[in-house]
């Protein structure tokens, strides 16, 4: 686990889809008004990571964006302020859980440092 | 930096809303003001130099074309010959509608602001021992 420090990249990776994620979501939440605009989102951290494998001394994440569906209003926007609160507390909640484990790693290295 | 340009948008969803519904307190105001036309902004993709990717701006203001009501009052200065005069074409019911999705839309703006706020704020932490 140790070897390679594989578990900080994983986790700055989550973190940094987790930020990305929040980013398109503040954007369709500042254009839930916008006549014609379209809800985006960002892949899945599955499909993002496997990419390029974790094998990957420098996991490089490919944060895509993709259109987010959704029933387009008569002006057509398809931006639904409820699914993008569910997305908003998803990506804090990935976030804060990569972080956590960031965290419990670094603790673990001090600890076997006796820092 | 993802997340103050997340903030940077944001910030400009709860300015345009703010905008927003300053021209619904306008037309609100003007009700009763012979002749007023009621005003409203679309929303549009900021593309101002500098602007973050995906920051939003009100455009120009629009005056609403709805034919104005003529209001009988013979009495009124502005009357003229068979007793009418212009009224304004503002609709309390719509202005107020507006004036609510403003609210519920700055208030969603507002806690996007909140959570980016906690999670840069998160991130930070990891500094500290």
């Amino acid at each position: 686990m140790f070897d390679t420090l594989d578990v900080f990249g994983l986790a700055q990776a989550r973190a940094r889809h987790a930020a990305a994620r929040q980013e398109e979501v503040a954007r369709n939440v500042a254009n839930a008004d916008t006549p014609g605009y379209r809800a985006r989102d960002i892949i899945a951290f599955e499909e993002a990571f496997r990419a390029t494998g974790p094998r990957d001394r420098t996991p490089h994440l490919s944060l895509r964006t993709i259109d987010a569906g959704g029933p387009e209003s008569p002006n057509g926007n398809t931006v639904s302020l409820e699914a993008e609160m569910v997305r908003a507390v998803d990506a804090q909640r990935d976030h804060n859980r990569a972080l956590n484990v960031y965290r419990s790693a670094m603790n673990v290295l001090r600890t076997s440092l006796g820092r | 930096m993802s997340f103050s340009s997340a903030l940077a948008i944001a910030a400009s969803g709860m300015r345009s809303q703010a905008s927003r519904i300053s021209h619904v307190s306008e037309n609100i105001a003007n009700t009763d003001t012979p002749g007023y036309r009621r005003k409203t902004v679309a929303f549009e993709p900021d593309r101002s130099p500098g602007a973050t990717p995906g920051a939003v701006i009100t455009g120009p203001v629009r005056l609403d074309r709805t034919a104005l009501p003529q209001v009988y009052d013979p009495s009124h200065p502005l009357a003229d010959e068979t007793g009418h005069y212009a009224g304004s074409n503002v609709d309390m019911v719509v202005e107020l509608a507006d004036a609510r999705q403003a609210q519920r839309s700055y208030e969603a703006n507002l806690r996007v602001f909140d959570q980016v706020r906690q999670m840069s704020s998160s991130l930070g932490d990891l500094l500290r021992r």
